[in-house]
């Protein structure tokens, strides 16, 4: 059974050599349009034909340089950016913690967050309520509980979302590097968490430069470069191509 | 519609959010909200029954409900407008329907303007008003002043993600609003040839609805009725057709 079916996904952004984010900009633009000059911008091709399926219980890891489309690649299969053609399939309830955070508001506390965390993953506030002393246990944040999100550092506030995130029973985890700023004794919990996960043959996308961790956890690793598939298999073989590769050039 | 059921306890907490994250910063909260629009009455009927004398019977209660009425459009109005992008870390990082950020801004406003007809009530008494039945007519007008509000913020908001000086031209266009719209003076100011293109106006029908059943005691027309809930349906479709359009790029153009 498929968990994630991406079949030939392309993500477009369009970079303008002149950003215009008022009305003002682009009546002005739209003037010099008429005197002949060009609005140009730069066509960036995030993803390009990337094409890949997860099964049931599977953990697969992402592997590429920056800039070649991996947090693109999380985010389209998050819902939170749409793809230009192709598209993606899932099933079940996605969890993604993307660069710090999961979707935090900076002005309300910690209580009030994952009480709006928890209703977007369609839990009831009894059901978060009642959690909120594992939440704030795991993420050793008892001590902020009423403390402005703004307040926290970003490792407290990446803590916060991380046990917020596992507390909402989802099947599909999205990670996009965000345990990089955990400190190891933090670390050390989110593996045995996703050591659980994996035996509850939940899914887990991870996309990290770590590749031991990507060696650990993901039976399947997927390669990007510059928006295109170069490999997805057996993590062994993908991560030592990506490596040769990395070195090689 | 079905996303709002799904969804009813994220709307209830985003509305408290907004909600609280407009009170919070003063300890006076919701009194300071009040504050305004007394200042304006104290403020006018100084201007309107000393200085040019409009001759208008116990002008306080004449202007205050339209005040309040005008006030709960454009405060709304005026907030929601920048519902998605002061709630960017959010809309980068999970899904949910946006425009649910939408409503929630325009329920928190809906709560405030509320309280505040509520506690207008004693003030109306105090200036020597008589409250009638009528007055069990004003949730359904405000409810349909709260149609027309998610409309116009269903198509701001998104605007206003692609284009950041929106919010100045709303501005403009509500402070010309509310000189269009029978506030500080009576509809019967407006000269015979514009009265149709006058009335065709929904927020000129809310506004003198509000003045008939607190200050005329009298019913609203059914043509009042008519016409704010006509462009209510019609505000409400073309939001949600400008919101479905606009909506999937949020995430890139915040």
């Amino acid at each position: 059974m498929h968990v994630i079916q991406v079949e030939d996904l392309w993500k477009r952004f369009k970079i303008p050599h002149e950003r215009r984010t008022t009305i003002l900009e682009n009546i002005a633009g739209a003037l010099q349009i008429l005197e002949g000059k060009r609005f140009t911008y730069e066509e960036f091709w995030a993803l390009k034909a990337v094409n890949f399926t997860i099964d049931y219980g599977e953990s697969i890891g992402v592997v590429g340089e920056n800039g070649s489309g991996k947090s693109t690649l999380l985010k389209i299969i998050a819902n939170i950016l749409r793809p230009n053609r192709g598209r993606v399939k899932t099933t079940g309830k996605i969890a993604p913690i993307l660069e710090l955070g999961v979707g935090f508001h900076p002005e309300l506390t910690v209580k009030e967050n994952a009480l709006i965390y928890g209703s977007i993953m369609g839990l009831k506030n009894s059901e978060v309520k009642s959690r909120m002393n594992s939440i704030l246990e795991f993420s050793s944040l008892e001590r902020f509980r009423d403390a402005k999100l703004k307040n926290l550092s970003s490792g407290m506030q990446m803590r916060l979302g991380f046990s917020v995130a596992i507390e909402t029973d989802p099947d599909i985890f999205v990670i996009d590097e965000a345990l990089a700023v955990g400190d190891m004794e933090f670390q050390q919990k989110c593996l045995n968490e996703f050591k659980k996960f994996k035996a509850e043959k939940k899914t887990i996308i991870l996309v990290s430069h770590a590749l031991n961790l990507v060696k650990e956890f993901c039976e399947k690793t997927l390669f990007l470069s510059r928006g295109e598939m170069i490999n997805f298999g057996e993590t062994e073989t993908v991560v030592d191509e990506y490596v040769r590769r990395v070195r090689g050039s | 519609m079905k996303e709002l059921f799904q969804y009813t306890e994220l709307v209830k907490n985003l509305t408290i959010k907004e909600f609280k994250l407009r009170y919070r910063n003063s300890v006076l909260g919701f009194f300071w909200s009040l504050l305004n629009p007394l200042a304006m009455m104290v403020i006018l009927t100084l201007v309107f029954s000393t200085l040019l004398r409009a001759g208008i019977r116990n002008f306080p209660v004449f202007l205050l409900p339209a005040l309040l009425a005008w006030r709960f459009f454009s405060t709304s109005t005026s907030m929601s407008l920048s519902s998605i992008i002061g709630n960017s870390p959010l809309v980068t990082k999970i899904y949910f329907p946006r425009w649910l950020l939408v409503l929630s801004s325009d329920l928190a406003n809906l709560i405030g303007s509320s309280l505040e007809f509520i506690a207008l009530f004693p003030l109306l008494v105090f200036l020597g008003m008589k409250i009638t039945y009528l007055a069990l007519l004003l949730p359904v007008i405000l409810i349909l002043e709260f149609m027309l509000i998610i409309g116009v913020s269903l198509i701001l908001a998104p605007l206003n993600v692609y284009y950041r000086d929106f919010n100045q031209i709303w501005d403009i266009t509500l402070q010309i609003g509310f000189f269009l719209c029978p506030i500080i003076y009576g509809i019967s100011l407006i000269p015979e040839g514009y009265t149709l293109a006058y009335s065709l106006n929904p927020m000129t029908r809310v506004v003198e609805s509000i003045r008939k059943i607190l200050y005329y005691n009298t019913l609203p027309t059914v043509a009042d009725f008519a016409v704010i809930l006509a462009s209510g349906l019609l505000l409400l479709l073309v939001g949600f057709l400008v919101f479905r359009k606009l909506e999937p790029r949020f995430a890139e153009e915040i």
